[in-house]
């Protein structure tokens, strides 16, 4: 009893208090932030409540399809990780966002609310009222700024863009249930064979839209015009991260299709290689960072396509903290220095050392230095993806090498010596403040401790446990040699971004022109054709309406003058008739004796006359 | 028993243009007193007509009665126009060629009617003496012809008098019948 | 003398008569065209009696008709003095509306 009331807490307390502050107004402003926090803190007890009991409950929703959680090893890892990292991130936007602090703190419960949903849902109805949230609150969260310019808009393109490709989980439900398959999430392999293909089909656009995989990467790149602590939760850890989980919950649908799961691997593969070379080409911090995340979250895709539950979810847990780290350090050092460019960001980790040895950590995590996290995640995807196919192990391995370049990239940038003029540069955003308070620094403290431990998930003892609980065991792990090779990449790479600058090519830099792609292949038309059926409706249908009343008001006229001439004139017509007979039959009248009996004499000869005739 | 002599025949022609020509003449001659004179001429000759038919007390009535009629058209004309009424020319008509055209069209529709209706065969013969039997008829299966016409005359008679009294007994007496003396421009009388 | 021939005659006193009733505008000429009528209405019943059933029926109708014709006369002459009385006049034409 207590497992599921914890379990609906775990959705509905965040839910409820996000609500009452998003809506509480101006007097939320003073105990938002205590509220948020004590919010987090308990949330987080009650994730590592319900990661322990695993418990299930279900709701009534529509016939035969309840609303349904239920906690398994997968489930525990995603809540436990975000409880966590929204809590870490929810401290440094207590000393970060001075503005409208209900508003931001009651957005981000609610998203928390929506994701231990989305990530606890066993059915599509749970699963997709969740996702919706999301998306909402993240576009809501984008735009927190709104009275700058651009800042909704960045919001609109990420929401419509995840919106469209949410389409497919909407196709996926329906299909589910015209394939006799019902909407729980685990029976969704036994759609009928035709529909089965649709059901994955749809699942795998829903995944890879919210994933920021190509070709949806585009609105990842918009998306880092939110605050800092926004980027740090949604679109590195939580959000994205949510896309690549779908894919790792439904891997045995992807695999029962068989087309579906090769789709996914190489979809995930090529995006980490494109969006590698992307990041490496980029000049904006958050800019890098994103395009890095749509490429480490590649991987994760790449997993779930190969079947490798354990290491997709490892490599999701670990680039969660890693990724949070680097966004929330991005954040401090936009609010301290007023600038997120990298040329202006030089030598930035010298400033405040406990900052920048965080910031140091997170960056050789991400690049697969050992014996950090990401290191021995990526090659448990690797593993599986050798055995699979020796093609897609090798665009693995470049896209490694790639996520070394611009992890370094990053390095070298913030490592340098302080140059003279770094002052001059700074403040081109907004007004630094030249001071990163301790909520700030103790958040990044705790994520660099994770970025650096949780490279265990990867690593035998704790690894064979998670494989057990996942039902993973047939998956191929990472050897030794391969291990090695990784790390000594990693370290080759490093040492030769420090020796010479990396290209930053114009394709790379432009994130492939997918924004301008999808403007002219979809936007454009899109438009087009809701200007044609405007002009429709308003010149046919309206001028229909229009033409009706017209037509009748027409009619009333004519019918009325058709009374009045018509009717009105017989009955005026039959008046003066009957006036004119009675007129007429004063005449006789006249007195005369002889015109009487002239009258007199008439009538009898007709009534003679009449008589012979009928007699 | 229609076959007649020539003598009758003739006889009746003579009559018919007389009675024809006299009522005819009764509306062309100038006076009063000739028009009474034409209107009486017809008549009688009318009643000989009907002696030739053997309806002798008819036409002996008919003759007596427009002599009667005509002596007192004779005393209306005095009355009436306070003159000679032999000497005073009159020709007073309307409607002259209305009355005309309804007169003439009248005698082609009668004459018509007499001349292409198919009259049925002679029925029965008369009686002996059929003014005898006329007077029986009438004192026996036609007594209410008698008693129709009597109260009839009388209430002519009546009728004709109070049209024609210039004072009665209500303009002489008062509306009560009461007012003793009566009202006389001439008084006189026994006092009732 | 046929029926035809009487009946001709009589329809031609009766046509005169009428012509007098229509035209006259003097009240006692106008009834004396009413004599001539009924004059007419007389001979034609005595030929009816003659030449198709002479039974005493027929001289009874006659006598009627007589006697209509008296009526007629009496009330015809009352009538004229009333109007002369009343109008001063004994025509008609004066006589064509009901009070005065």
């Amino acid at each position: 009893m207590t497992g599921d009331a914890a379990l609906w807490s775990l959705v509905g307390l965040p839910a409820l208090v996000g609500a009452g502050l998003g809506l509480g107004g101006r007097q939320t402003e003073r105990f938002a932030v205590p509220v948020s926090l004590a919010t987090a803190v308990i949330w987080v007890a009650l994730a590592v409540g319900v990661a322990i009991g695993r418990p299930a409950v279900d709701a009534p929703f529509m016939v035969g399809t309840p609303v349904g959680l239920a906690v398994d090893t997968l489930s525990a890892l995603v809540v436990v990780t975000v409880a966590v990292i929204t809590l870490l991130v929810l401290m440094f936007a207590a000393a970060d966002v001075t503005g409208s602090r209900g508003r931001f703190h009651g957005l981000m419960l609610l998203f928390a609310a929506a994701v231990a949903m989305t990530a606890t849902a066993t059915t599509l109805p749970a699963l997709l009222v969740a996702w919706e949230v999301m998306g909402a609150t993240s576009y809501a969260l984008i735009g927190f700024g709104w009275q700058q310019d651009g800042k909704v808009q960045a919001g609109a393109t990420a929401f419509l863009t995840t919106r469209a490709a949410d389409l497919g989980l909407y196709t996926a439900a329906g299909a589910a249930l015209a394939g006799g398959a019902g909407l729980a999430l685990a029976d969704l392999p036994e759609a009928g064979e035709g529909w089965r293909h649709v059901v994955a089909a749809g699942v795998l656009v829903a995944a890879l839209g919210k994933a920021a995989q190509l070709p949806f990467s585009f609105w990842l790149s918009r998306a880092m015009e939110g605050p800092s602590p926004v980027s740090a939760l949604l679109h590195s850890a939580a959000m994205v991260a949510m896309g690549g989980y779908l894919l790792l919950r439904t891997h045995d649908l992807l695999a029962a299709t068989g087309w579906a799961s090769v789709a996914a691997a190489w979809a995930g593969a090529l995006t980490a290689l494109l969006l590698g070379a992307v990041a490496v080409a980029q000049r904006d911090l958050k800019q890098l960072l994103a395009a890095s995340t749509s490429a480490q979250l590649g991987f994760v895709v790449l997993a779930a396509g190969l079947g490798a539950v354990a290491g997709g979810t490892a490599h999701l847990v670990a680039h969660a903290a890693t990724k949070a780290l680097l966004f929330l350090v991005a954040g401090a050092w936009l609010s301290a220095l007023g600038t997120k460019r990298l040329s202006a960001l030089r030598g930035a980790a010298r400033r405040w050392p406990l900052v920048g040895a965080t910031a140091g950590i997170g960056a050789l995590s991400l690049a697969g230095v050992a014996p950090l996290s990401l290191w021995a995640t990526k090659d448990e995807v690797l593993a599986a993806a050798l055995v699979e196919s020796p093609a897609l192990y090798v665009v693995g391995l470049a896209a490694a090498a790639l996520s070394a370049a611009y992890a370094g990239k990053v390095l070298v940038t913030v490592c340098r010596r302080l140059p003279a003029d770094a002052e001059a540069r700074y403040d081109d955003e907004v007004r630094g403040t030249r001071h990163v308070g301790v909520l700030e620094r103790a958040p990044l403290i705790v994520l660099a401790a994770a970025a650096a431990l949780l490279v265990v998930l990867a690593l035998p003892p704790v690894s064979h446990s998670l494989r057990r609980a996942l039902g993973d065991t047939s998956a191929p792990t990472a050897g030794v040699l391969e291990l090695l090779g990784s790390a000594v990449l990693a370290l080759v790479v490093l040492a030769a971004v420090v020796r010479w600058r990396p290209p930053e090519p114009g394709w790379a830099a432009g994130w492939l022109g997918l924004e301008s792609a999808t403007h002219v292949l979809v936007v454009g038309p899109t438009l087009k054709l809701a200007g044609a059926l405007a002009r429709f409706d308003d010149r046919v249908l309206d001028r229909a309406v229009d033409e009706s009343a017209r037509l009748t008001a027409v009619t009333a006229c004519r019918l009325a003058r058709a009374d009045v001439r018509g009717v009105d004139g017989l009955v005026e017509v039959v008046a003066r008739s009957t006036r004119r007979l009675g007129d007429l039959a004063r005449l006789p009248q006249t007195g005369q004796l002889h015109e009487y009996y002239l009258q007199a004499a008439a009538v009898l000869a007709v009534g003679v006359v009449l008589l012979i005739m009928l007699g | 028993m229609t076959e007649t002599s020539l003598v009758t025949a003739l006889v009746f022609w003579a009559l018919a243009v007389v009675a024809v020509a006299a009522g005819v003449a009764v509306f062309r001659v100038d006076s009063m007193a000739r028009a009474t004179y034409a209107l009486a001429t017809s008549f009688v000759a009318v009643g000989l007509a009907l002696l030739l038919v053997d309806l002798d007390y008819i036409g002996l009535v008919t003759v007596l009665m427009m002599v009667m009629e005509m002596a007192i058209m004779a005393v209306y004309m005095i009355m009436f126009m306070g003159m000679n009424p032999a000497l005073m020319p009159m020709s007073m008509v309307h409607g002259q060629r209305t009355a005309v055209g309804a007169a003439t069209a009248t005698f082609v529709l009668l004459a018509a009617g007499a001349v292409l209706v198919p009259w049925p065969e002679r029925r029965g013969v008369p009686a002996a003496d059929h003014t005898a039997a006329l007077g029986e008829a009438l004192m026996g299966a036609k007594m209410l012809v008698m008693m129709t016409v009597s109260p009839v005359m009388l209430a002519t008679i009546v009728a004709g008098i109070v049209l024609a009294s210039h004072r009665t007994r209500y303009d002489r007496l008062g509306d009560d019948l009461k007012q003793r003396p009566a009202d006389d421009p001439q008084p006189g009388g026994v006092g009732r | 003398m046929t029926l035809e021939t009487v009946l001709i005659v009589a329809a031609a006193l009766f046509s005169v008569g009428l012509y007098g009733a229509l035209s006259q505008q003097v009240v006692v000429m106008v009834m004396m065209g009413l004599e001539l009528m009924l004059n007419g209405v007389i001979l034609a019943g005595a030929a009816f009696w003659w030449f198709l059933a002479p039974a005493p029926e027929g001289q009874v109708l006659l006598l009627v008709v007589i006697a209509a014709m008296t009526v007629e006369m009496a009330m015809g002459f009352a009538v004229a003095i009333a109007l002369h009385r009343h109008r001063g006049t004994d025509m008609t034409d004066m006589a064509a509306d009901l009070s005065r």
